[in-house]
């Protein structure tokens, strides 16, 4: 019926809302997600630091004063709130790769609904195109959003709070920076890509996890040696500074050494590990589009 | 293709071959996941250079993240939230899938009755994942029984080690099967179900771990002035004023009663959920005369 009444050129801006309108389920969970997260973090910013500031504070200054009262009620719900939001936003990737093999290419795919679309004036590729760009700015949009605040939130317990998480806390560094964004990009290319691998809705949202679980695991293993340790050694036990990231240590009493990453290499990893992930994204894209060439033939993607 | 045929034994073998990769998925995850404890109790946990306790002596520790305690804390997860996975199975691929193909209401006309396509559903699942989750409780325990060093100990209030040296283990992850049913007869479609079935077991698991040490009568000591908490304890609450202190705590003598008491309510539920599963098939498949 649309396919009568609507010129082609008229489809064009049409494909996107399609999309939304398909996936409108999708879309109030991703927003509520964020809302919901984004204002955890602004409370972490704001009263929940300042409280549990406030704390440690009077807890340093009862010294050895056993009977000593200083709200250790504070700094535990500042621990429990600030890692449930760690928890939310590092979930993203998975929960992106999920929803992209499962919900936005495996059911497509699997129903038939993909190819009758195709025969509807939209060319497989620009179909795939906006299944990948659509979702891709939403993600972007969402997670750029919650590792901004959730940097926020941990530099203001930073100094204050002496049991705020290291900056080499695997969460807090996957969760406070550009690297997040990678992440869930990165998800989002690999479940698309199990979902064309597949074309079957549950088996590609178990492998798009699964691909997913393999880029973190990697990621995680390579990240200490994407940008140069710094090194001590010497007589007897040498330790690395304090706050700082000990990469390796070892050797005996004579000979000692350690390698580690000091605060000042937080951005320079952030960003090279950013640069790496997006890498590996834009060749999961890349995939993404040859299978599909395979899958329609060399004619029908024009 | 008689009935007859399909009751001698005919539905499990049904059941079994159209989930036949679920259950190789299983079978890869309780093998693999047994061997990376034992690979981590006997090679990564007896090697100075990746126990990762402070280096002492000849020795070099490489990278932080391949130390046995970082490992056994992801080996450790990787066995606690395994019911999750169980509970998108169940909502999504067991259940849902067919109810949205029409594949279920296709077997009810062959012969075999609602009641029974369910029973076997459950039954032969159930079976599965209790032969897995008791090879991976046997497996946690013998590890946890021989540290590689006393310093590296599990902390016995730690989420996976509270779960995994007992029944806790397998009762979630049949409550997670049960729950997962249960989403997939009431949602009737694969995605929805396996989203809402692995959001509603974790919330359940979230919930009880926060609740999990007031199950049981805590020890309570007073006392003037401050006083030392033993090691090892479970801490549930602790105040006072002025002149008088006190502390409520769960020793680790309380391990089985809390172990125990959080199995049968995790049991419960799950028998809860096969009951509504049972109740709501019937509602919808029996004629209202």
């Amino acid at each position: 019926m649309t396919a009568l009444s609507a010129p082609a050129p008229a489809a064009r801006p049409r494909l996107t809302g399609w999309l939304l309108r398909l996936h409108r389920p999708a879309l109030y969970v991703w927003t509520a997600l964020v809302l919901l997260t984004a204002a955890l973090l602004l409370l972490l910013h704001g009263p929940m630091a300042d409280a549990a500031a406030e704390s440690w504070r009077r807890y340093d200054a009862c010294g050895f004063d056993t009977t000593c009262a200083y709200g250790q009620s504070a700094i535990l719900r500042y621990k429990d709130w600030y890692n449930y939001a760690t928890l939310a936003a590092a979930l993203v990737p998975f929960l992106t790769a999920a929803w992209a093999g499962g919900a936005l290419l495996g059911k497509e795919l699997e129903s038939g609904t993909a190819r009758l679309s195709w025969t509807q004036s939209s060319t497989p590729v620009r179909w795939l195109a906006v299944r990948l760009a659509a979702p891709a700015v939403l993600v972007t949009a969402g997670t750029g959003l919650l590792a901004w605040l959730h940097y926020l939130a941990w530099t203001a317990g930073r100094g204050r709070i002496d049991s705020a998480k290291d900056w080499y806390d695997i969460g807090t560094f996957h969760t406070s920076g550009p690297v997040l964004v990678a992440l869930s990009l990165a998800g989002l290319a690999a479940g698309a890509l199990a979902g064309l691998l597949w074309r079957r809705t549950l088996p590609a949202l178990a492998s798009g996890l699964l691909l997913t679980a393999v880029i973190w695991g990697v990621h995680l293993e390579l990240l200490p040696h994407l940008w140069p340790t710094l090194g001590r050694s010497g007589h007897g036990y040498v330790a690395s500074p304090s706050g700082s990231w000990t990469v390796s240590h070892g050797g005996n009493a004579a000979r000692y050494h350690v390698t580690y990453h000091p605060y000042a290499h937080y951005w320079p990893l952030q960003l090279t590990a950013t640069a790496v992930l997006l890498t590996v994204t834009a060749l999961l894209t890349v995939g993404c589009f040859v299978v599909l060439r395979r899958l329609t033939g060399k004619a029908a993607t024009r | 293709m008689s009935s007859p045929a399909l009751r001698g034994g005919g539905l499990p073998r049904t059941v079994l071959r159209l989930h036949r990769s679920a259950l190789l998925a299983w079978a890869v995850f309780v093998a693999g996941a047994s061997g990376w404890l034992v690979w981590l109790a006997e090679v990564t946990g007896k090697d100075p250079n990746t126990r990762d306790l402070p280096c002492v002596g000849d020795c070099d520790t490489l990278h932080l993240l391949m130390g046995y305690p970082t490992q056994l804390s992801w080996a450790g997860d990787l066995i606690g939230y395994g019911f999750v996975a169980v509970a998108g199975f169940a909502g999504g691929s067991l259940i849902g899938r067919e109810l949205e193909y029409g594949t279920a209401q296709l077997a009810w006309t062959q012969g075999i009755t609602p009641v029974r396509w369910l029973t076997a559903k459950l039954a032969l699942p159930a079976l599965a994942v209790t032969a897995g989750g008791t090879i991976l409780v046997l497996v946690f325990r013998w590890v946890s029984a021989s540290p590689p060093d006393p310093s590296l100990q599990f902390d016995w209030t730690w989420d996976t080690a509270f779960m995994a040296r007992g029944p806790l283990l397998v009762a979630y992850a049949l409550c997670a099967l049960a729950v997962g049913v249960l989403t997939g007869l009431l949602l009737r479609r694969a995605l929805a179900a396996l989203g809402a079935a692995a959001g509603a077991m974790w919330l359940l698991n979230a919930v009880l771990t926060s609740y999990r040490f007031r199950l049981w009568p805590a020890v309570t000591r007073t006392g003037p002035h401050a006083f030392d908490i033993p090691d090892n304890v479970a801490l549930v609450n602790e105040g006072g004023d002025g002149d008088s202190r006190f502390a409520t705590y769960q020793p680790p003598s309380h391990y089985w009663p809390l172990h125990l008491t959080e199995t049968a309510i995790v049991l419960t539920v799950a028998a809860l959920a096969v009951l509504l599963s049972f109740r709501l098939l019937k509602h919808r498949t029996e004629p209202s005369a």
